[in-house]
């Protein structure tokens, strides 16, 4: 077999194993969440097709290791009816990995699947220069590493202080992670600074007041993270984006910036040590529609 | 009456939520409880005591030591 065949075969998530005549398949698999149907099939899959082995992935992915060639065609139309698909790999846009988000874990604050599948239908798949990672994560816990992926969402709470309540008792200020509340000069009025505020809403959380509220619950992006060889953390791009339409088109407009920008095989992060981050920034905003 | 002084300084989560619960219930609905607890503790001591329905009437401070005066629910019966 030629390194063109292996390559597409490659992209098409049928990866060739160190033993000879074997492949790694790939499942498509949306921010880690299966159904037990699905589950069924791939379990089945693995013993007719493979040696009844099943990899999950660093990205919450799923694999059928030790599948003869001659089999792979036959594995794919096995898993159909279950819905499960075959994944991809290559410059391609890769696995959206998502946690459990608002509807499951008592922390969140998106919906971190439902974003993950409108983001899914959109780019799975898609071409771009280099491999391109999106993690979705539903609050600043940040279990899903936003700042490790090409471009990754933190769901945040946006905090408003209200000052007739108010009784300057310091919670809010002890409880900041990141000092970013202080007392204004004449001692009448408590400053959120937006800019080392991380968006946790502990001081929402705590205030034994209701004087600090909550403003507002959306989106932060992170931008050109990686890890692997040469590993560096995401930037944060953009204001807080506050509807999951918004933060679908922001992630789209990323991936379009590093389809006009990227070179092939350059990561995602290196273009923009090119272009730098306002380049980007200005592109997305075009593409968000919000300042 | 005395309001009753629990102090909390010396447990770490979710031991200190455990000592706040385990303190109210030992006073009457609608009755008063000071909880003595570290700046570590707040978050969590305050969000619990909210969800349960009580109120924090006074926050004090002495460098990293808050004093919670805190009001019982009167729905709380346990």
């Amino acid at each position: 077999m030629s390194g063109a065949d292996d390559m597409e075969l490659k992209k098409g998530g049928m990866m060739r194993q160190a033993e000879a005549g074997l492949f790694s398949v790939r499942l498509h698999v949306v921010g880690g969440r299966l159904a037990t149907p699905q589950l069924r099939a791939i379990r089945n899959a693995a013993d007719r097709y493979g040696r009844g082995e099943i990899h999950l992935t660093s990205r919450q992915g799923v694999e059928i290791p030790h599948v003869a060639q001659g089999s792979l065609a036959a594995l794919k139309e096995f898993l159909s009816p279950s819905g499960v698909g075959v994944g991809v790999c290559g410059p391609t846009v890769r696995t959206v990995t998502a946690c459990q988000g608002c509807r499951v874990c008592p922390s969140g604050v998106i919906d971190s699947p439902e974003l993950a599948e409108a983001v899914d239908r959109e780019l799975y798949g898609t071409p771009v220069p280099h491999k391109f990672k999106i993690g979705i994560s539903g609050c600043v816990n940040n279990c899903m590493k936003a700042e490790e992926n090409d471009v990754g969402i933190k769901g945040w709470v946006e905090p408003r202080w209200e000052g007739p309540a108010c009784a300057f008792c310091g919670v809010c200020e002890a409880v900041c992670p990141t000092k970013a509340i202080s007392t204004s000069g004449d001692g009448r009025a408590l400053i959120v600074d937006p800019t080392p505020c991380i968006g946790c809403g502990d001081c929402v959380t705590s205030c034994p007041t209701g004087s600090m509220r909550e403003e507002s619950r959306g989106y932060r992006v992170f931008a050109g993270g990686k890890f692997g060889r040469r590993p560096f953390l995401g930037r944060r791009i953009l204001g807080m984006l506050r509807t999951k339409e918004e933060a679908t088109a922001a992630i789209l407009a990323v991936r379009d910036f590093f389809r006009v920008h990227g070179k092939s095989r350059e990561r995602f992060g290196d273009t923009l040590e090119r272009t730098g981050f306002p380049a980007l920034e200005t592109f997305v905003k075009g593409g968000v529609k919000r300042p | 009456m005395t309001t009753p002084m629990l102090d909390i300084t010396g447990n770490v989560c979710p031991m200190t939520f455990v000592m706040v619960r385990l303190g109210l219930q030992k006073i009457a609905p609608s009755g008063k409880l000071t909880v003595r607890l570290k700046e570590e503790a707040l978050k969590n001591v305050i969000s619990s005591l909210k969800a349960g329905g009580h109120r924090v009437t006074n926050v004090s401070r002495g460098g990293t030591i808050f004093l919670l005066e805190v009001e019982k629910t009167s729905g709380e019966t346990a």
